[in-house]
């Protein structure tokens, strides 16, 4: 089944309606002027796909198997189209006349999604927020910071300045930019590679047994939070800027190769069981008690 | 694992290489997955150096790195057939459609991966001469595509949003800079393979955000 309710300008909406009343079998559309609210029924693990530009997307779970769209437009300059294909929802904005102002084209998008649902945001500018979502998620922005919490399954985060902060997060987690800082709070994720170029990386999280945690940065600095129970094997490297740390760390157990640049640090906190791996160009590495 | 059965491996890894695998030797690999993936990156070396030198053409592992980095890239996409095709489809078909800048985008990409795959150190041993000459010769080539590609990226960029062509702009500026730090400390410390590694990262960095700018001058979005 394919549904394709679009929203091209408001005057024109009471007309797509009357020529779509078939396609909108399971999916239902109301509007107001800068307004548009649609549903669309889902089965288990349906995927989202959601192409904003400009302004917020924010996508919540709820216990419904259907996904719900709220879209706030700016003006009319701006179309949202959703189009379901099957188990999948595309949402995307776009501009209507090509000479629109950029703050024409803003739209804040709501998305209730089921818990399992798996996204695929890009949004350049405004910000992405999602929280309570446990399927596999994949988000693109250009100066749009991305906010998750309680988020599970295989997240991939990539942006160009946008900031990005994980708040008990699980599963596995792969986020880089080039000047976005990072703030992994409370994670509980079996695999964590983080790499930003100018950011700053705060990991403060759980170290899950044999789980690896590979923190990268070209300045910066990386921080890491770590209990006297936790058990890692850390290795800490700066070519060119310093290492901290407090952590009463037994010597390797393992081969390592010893860098023959740089300030390094290489040690096992108790048993070792995660492998943290830290490392930075010319920026300040902290392995710092947990307050 | 103890110290002693990685440094066993370890002084074993040239005739394990050359596929002389003792019982002790294949027992730590399967428990030890530090050993077992050096040894995946020894491997991927070597695979990729013997194509390259013996049939100028990257191995599979290089066109599986390059398909996965145009996947993420979105220049193409999986459909029902296989990669191959579509990878094949692609470079064959489209290579007179697509804009030159996401075409340069892509070719940085690939120059990226099989660069970084011949200058990968050798030994320890290579002398300073040897490595700046290396160093240079990956690089060079690199430096002057991105600088190609950085001319037709920005003259195609269309200023959708300021926000967000300022932010290309300023972290182009930023990666430059990166760029330029990490030659200065190559160019001090040849022999210096993490400062090499940060070099590439970059350069693979600049690639990926050039190309990012060519798609927004391509669609407009």
């Amino acid at each position: 089944m394919r549904t394709q309710p679009t929203l091209p300008a408001p005057r024109h909406w009471r007309n797509g309606l009357l020529v779509l009343p078939g396609l909108l079998l399971f999916s239902a559309t109301s509007a107001s002027a800068d307004r548009l609210v649609q549903h669309f029924k889902v089965e288990a693990h349906p995927v989202v796909t959601i192409h904003n530009p400009n302004g917020t997307v924010t996508v919540r779970a709820w216990t419904k198997s259907e996904v719900m769209v709220v879209a706030n437009r700016a003006t009319d300059n701006v179309a949202v189209d959703a189009e379901q294909n099957g188990n999948r929802v595309d949402i995307l904005t776009r501009p209507v006349s090509e000479t629109s102002a950029p703050e024409d084209l803003r739209t804040d998008v709501e998305i209730s999604v089921p818990e399992d649902a798996e996204l695929q945001i890009h949004n350049d500018s405004g910000g992405v927020n999602v929280s309570n979502v446990l399927g596999d998620m994949n988000v693109e922005t250009i100066a749009a910071g991305v906010d998750l919490e309680d988020a599970a399954g295989y997240l991939t985060v990539k942006t160009v300045g946008g900031s990005f902060q994980c708040v008990r997060c699980a599963g596995r987690l792969e986020v880089s930019s080039i000047s976005g800082n990072f703030r992994l709070i409370d994670v509980r994720s079996y695999y964590v590679r983080a790499q930003t170029s100018t950011g700053n990386i705060l990991f403060n999280g759980e170290f899950l047994p044999n789980a690896t945690y590979r923190l990268k940065n070209y300045s910066g600095v990386i921080e890491v939070r770590f209990s006297p129970g936790d058990s890692f094997d850390l290795s800490a490297t700066s070519l060119k800027g310093k290492v901290h740390n407090e952590a009463k760390l037994d010597p390797p157990s393992h081969h390592h190769f010893l860098p023959r640049f740089g300030n390094a640090l290489f040690g096992t906190l108790n048993s070792g069981r995660a492998s943290v791996q830290l490392s930075s160009f010319d920026g300040t590495i902290n392995v710092l008690k947990r307050n | 694992m103890g110290a002693f059965a990685c440094n066993e491996f370890l002084n074993r890894l040239d005739q394990w290489m050359e596929g002389e695998r003792p019982f002790e030797a294949r027992a730590h690999f399967r428990n030890c997955p530090r050993c077992r993936a050096l040894v995946g990156d020894l491997e991927t070396i070597q695979h990729t150096s013997q194509a390259l030198a013996i049939d100028a053409e990257p191995s599979p592992r290089v066109w599986q790195a390059l398909r996965a980095q145009l996947l993420e890239e979105g220049l193409i996409r999986i459909g029902r057939r296989g990669w191959a095709h579509v990878l094949a489809d692609w470079l064959g078909e489209t290579f007179a459609l697509v804009p030159r800048p996401v075409l340069a985008g892509a070719y940085l990409v690939a120059l990226i991966t099989i660069g970084i795959a011949v200058s990968a150190p050798a030994g320890q041993h290579a002398n300073e001469a040897q490595w700046i000459k290396g160093t240079e010769s990956s690089t060079q080539p690199l430096s002057a595509q991105l600088e190609t590609a950085e001319r037709d990226t920005i003259s195609s960029l269309r200023e959708i949003d300021p926000v967000v062509t300022a932010s290309l702009h300023q972290n182009l500026a930023i990666v430059d800079n990166y760029i330029a730090l990490c030659e200065k400390s190559v160019h001090e410390d040849p022999e210096n393979e993490v400062a090499r590694d940060y070099l590439y990262d970059a350069y693979q960095q600049k690639a990926d955000l050039l190309a990012q700018m060519s798609e927004r001058g391509d669609d407009g979005q």
